[in-house]
């Protein structure tokens, strides 16, 4: 619905000529800064085994940022590698923790983790990127951006100068990465797309970017490893990244109508706090920085305007040609015969049996027969004839 | 004769047939020792429906049989278990009648070398008797009969019974005497599989010596039978060379049979020799070694037809034999023919030196065949080895059987024309030696 209405005040800003004031079409343009309509957001983590329950977390509280800023599940790819939650040796079950002291308990009762397991490989999410998934693979383990779509991508897990580690068992590039974002946009699959990674030498990632509208953010440089945060004692492992913590921090500031930018964003987490560097890339973003909203990512925010003007909707249209007068009498409509039906249900050709070529019986029984009158003597050729 | 040469033939046939509708039947037909690629029945089976559905048969590595044995089974597909008995009764009944003529024969030579005195007066208890002598093919028809080989190779619906039937029409047709009947199921027997051809010089000699033409290759006599017979004999096989090769149109029939048989390409492990020679070769020498052991199989016949030249039927035994040992593929089948000849010789069994222990051998080998198959093949804890250890022994027991008869035979014609108590020039006892 909010969409008909974007469309419909697109159409009017666009195609009326007649305009009932300058301001309308200069608002018009500050509505449409952004041209995207739609926002999706696929969180990955890539690590399994319960010593990386910090990746899990990380990847649950921007799970939970992300959806209580408007995006809807059926728009999130939530790819986990391992279940903390249900994981045996978790004392406390059915939670992932975020904060010490179980302050903040990530998991919920709404989590919809999309991949899980084993399915979190890297073919399954370049796959997921690209779109070229199996046609049995259901809606909610698709990407169904479009070109107007805003894409959130977040990963977290261990990686390396060039690459991230998926499972303990395979690795991506960041060529390969680099090559699938390039995929998206021929595929006008992306309007615009932020790109976060919370991994050691996490800036080697966006290195090869090379595809438009990207921005890409880092928890640290090329030779620099991304720390955690804070041990939770009970539970015995770290609980969340430094990175991660602090952009959880920032985005529980962040409300829909928020109008925090990118480079608040750019200061999450300094040196300071994060002990790594983190990084951004904006030279493939065509908007400045300083104009993309943080709720054009992680946020579905609906484009609402209310105008208290009447607005003439009558769009000039293509009349309808009527030879005559009167109406064809149409040929019915039938599907053309897309199953030949008679011939599926032709029984199989009886299968011609072979057969030994006539001149062969011929010679072969005449000279059977030569041999026999010439061994037995040529008496006997009366008693046949 | 003929009751009982019947009487057996139902025995045969009822063993047979007991034995077709147990679940034996399948397991015997899968033994790598009963069938070989080349007399396979489920190959022929695969060939004959590749022709149904429009294929040549002989397109890959499936089909190795020659185009008049398809004409042959194309009618009889159905019926293949009452070819395969009807195949071995006509191997049995065949060399009956030619052990029958031959014994007849001998016994006639015997005769008229005792009145003309020709033999020392201490070889009588050499002679052989009219009573064993009836005996003797009644005995071969049930060594090839009864023999578990042959009941195997039935059971197994191999090929290889039709190829002994022709080779026994073959005896029976050169001992009969006619040389054109010979010379046709010869270049049939070469047609079928390519080692029959060292049959040609036995065959040659016994007809020699049949129209008392002295095997002397000065005479013009024996030069001009000689190219009767192999004109006769190279006459018919390019007949049904040709012949093969109107039924299907193509000549893709001779490097399918012919080449497989002389190139050895498939290396299922057998009771033969190659198999594993040829598993380990090296490509650079595999020429030079497929030359040497094929050679194996022709190389005797000269040598032997010099020294047997007296006793053509002696030497087509030995020859069968070798063929059988030597050649790429052998199958109990082809044992089980020349040693259903056995019994012909049986008056030699007094100077047969190793007999009890070459008996072992073979028996021994013949259980040890399947136990050390499974023990590879299924168990695991063996290897081909072992396998090729018993195929090894097995063929030495062979080549150790067909010498020690050849031995027993040379010394019985020696003590036939020098006495049977030898003895040396100061006149203590001697023995002979085969050297």
């Amino acid at each position: 619905m909010p969409n008909i209405i974007a469309v419909v005040c697109a159409s009017y800003g666009l195609a009326q000529s007649v305009c009932d004031g300058e301001d309308l079409p200069a608002r018009a343009e500050r509505f449409f800064r952004s041209d995207h309509t739609n926002n999706w957001a696929v969180l990955v983590c890539t690590s399994r085994f319960w010593f990386n329950y910090r990746h899990v977390a990380n990847t649950l509280s921007v799970y939970r940022s992300v959806k209580r800023l408007g995006i809807p599940d059926s728009h999130i790819v939530l790819m986990l590698a391992d279940d903390m939650a249900c994981n045996h040796r978790n004392p406390k079950p059915a939670t992932v923790f975020s904060h010490k002291n179980m302050e903040l308990n990530v998991y919920g009762d709404d989590v919809e983790v999309d991949y899980r397991g084993y399915e979190v490989t890297v073919e399954n999410f370049l796959r997921v990127l690209t779109g070229r998934l199996p046609p049995s693979t259901p809606r909610s383990k698709r990407l169904l951006s479009d070109d107007h779509s805003n894409i959130l991508i977040y990963l977290t897990g261990h990686g390396g100068n060039g690459f991230l580690k998926f499972q303990d068992s395979e690795e991506i590039s960041n060529v390969e990465l680099a090559d699938a974002f390039e995929q998206m946009w021929q595929k006008r699959r992306y309007n615009e797309l932020l790109f976060i990674i919370d991994t050691c030498q996490g800036a080697s990632m966006y290195e090869r970017f090379y595809s438009p509208n990207l921005m890409a953010l880092a928890s640290s440089q090329v030779g620099e490893d991304s720390l955690s945060h804070q041990p939770d004692l009970a539970i015995g492992v770290h609980l969340m990244d430094r990175y991660t913590f602090y952009l959880l921090e920032f985005l529980e500031d962040i409300h829909p109508a928020s109008q925090a930018n990118m480079n608040d964003l750019f200061k999450v987490c300094p040196k300071s706090q994060c002990v790594s560097t983190p990084g951004h890339r904006t030279d493939l973003f065509q908007r400045d920085p300083g104009s993309v909203l943080i709720t054009d990512f992680f946020g579905s925010v609906r484009k609402v305007e209310i105008t208290m003007e009447t607005i003439n909707l009558t769009v000039p249209g293509i009349p309808l040609e009527r030879f005559g007068g009167e109406p064809h009498t149409e040929t019915a409509l039938a599907y053309v015969d897309q199953l030949p039906v008679a011939q599926i249900i032709h029984q199989k050709p009886k299968q011609k049996d072979w057969h030994p070529p006539d001149g062969f019986i011929l010679g072969l029984w005449t000279l059977i027969l030569l041999v026999f009158f010439r061994t037995y003597g040529i008496k006997h050729l009366k008693h046949i004839f | 004769m003929a009751a009982p040469l019947t009487l057996l033939v139902i025995v045969a046939v009822t063993i047979r047939a007991v034995l077709f509708r147990s679940s034996l039947a399948e397991l015997i037909s899968e033994r790598v020792e009963v069938v070989s690629p080349l007399n396979s029945w489920k190959r022929v089976v695969e060939g004959l429906a590749l022709l149904d559905l429009g294929v040549s048969p002989y397109s890959g590595d499936v089909f190795h049989e020659t185009p008049l044995t398809i004409y042959l089974y194309h009618f009889v597909i159905d019926y293949a278990e009452i070819v395969c008995m009807i195949a071995d009764g006509i191997t049995a009944v065949a060399l009956y009648l030619a052990v029958q003529v031959y014994n007849k024969n001998v016994f006639r030579k015997q005769k008229y070398a005792l009145e003309a005195d020709r033999y020392p007066h201490d070889c009588l208890e050499l002679m052989q008797t009219p009573k064993e002598l009836f005996y003797v093919p009644l005995k071969v028809a049930m060594f090839y009969l009864l023999s578990p080989f042959t009941i195997l190779s039935c059971v197994a619906k191999s090929t290889c019974g039709i190829n002994n039937a022709i080779v026994a029409l073959f005896v029976l047709c050169t001992i009969k005497g006619s040389a054109l009947l010979s010379a046709i199921f010869l270049a049939l027997a070469t047609y079928q599989s390519i080692y029959p051809i060292t049959l040609f010089a036995p065959a040659l000699i016994y007809l020699l010596q049949r129209l008392y033409i002295p095997v002397n290759l000065r005479r013009q006599s024996f030069w001009l039978f000689t190219l009767q017979y192999a004109f006769m004999f190279v006459g018919s096989l390019v007949v049904i060379v040709g012949l093969s090769f109107f039924l299907l149109g193509s000549w893709d029939y001779i490097p399918s049979v012919y080449g497989f048989i002389l190139s050895v390409p498939d290396l299922t492990p057998n009771i033969g020799l190659f198999w594993y020679f040829f598993a380990e070769m090296f490509e650079h020498f595999r020429l030079f070694f497929i030359c040497v052991f094929q050679i194996n199989v022709f190389f005797y016949t000269i040598p032997l037809s010099i020294k047997l030249k007296d006793h053509p039927v002696f030497l087509m035994f030995m020859q069968i034999a070798i063929i059988s040992i030597f050649k790429s593929y052998p199958t109990v089948g082809d044992i089980a023919l020349y040693m259903a000849f056995l019994p012909v010789w049986s008056h030699l069994y007094r100077f047969l030196r190793n007999i009890f222990m070459v008996s072992c051998v073979l028996l021994a080998c013949s259980a040890l065949f399947p136990v050390l198959w499974h023990l590879w093949i299924y168990a695991g804890s063996a290897n081909s080895n072992f396998y090729y250890a018993i195929t090894l022994l097995f063929n030495v027991g062979q080549v150790l059987l067909v010498s020690d008869y050849f031995y027993a035979y040379l010394r019985r014609e020696h003590h036939l024309s020098h006495g049977l108590y030898l003895k040396k020039k100061d006149g203590s006892e001697a023995t002979l030696v085969l050297k």
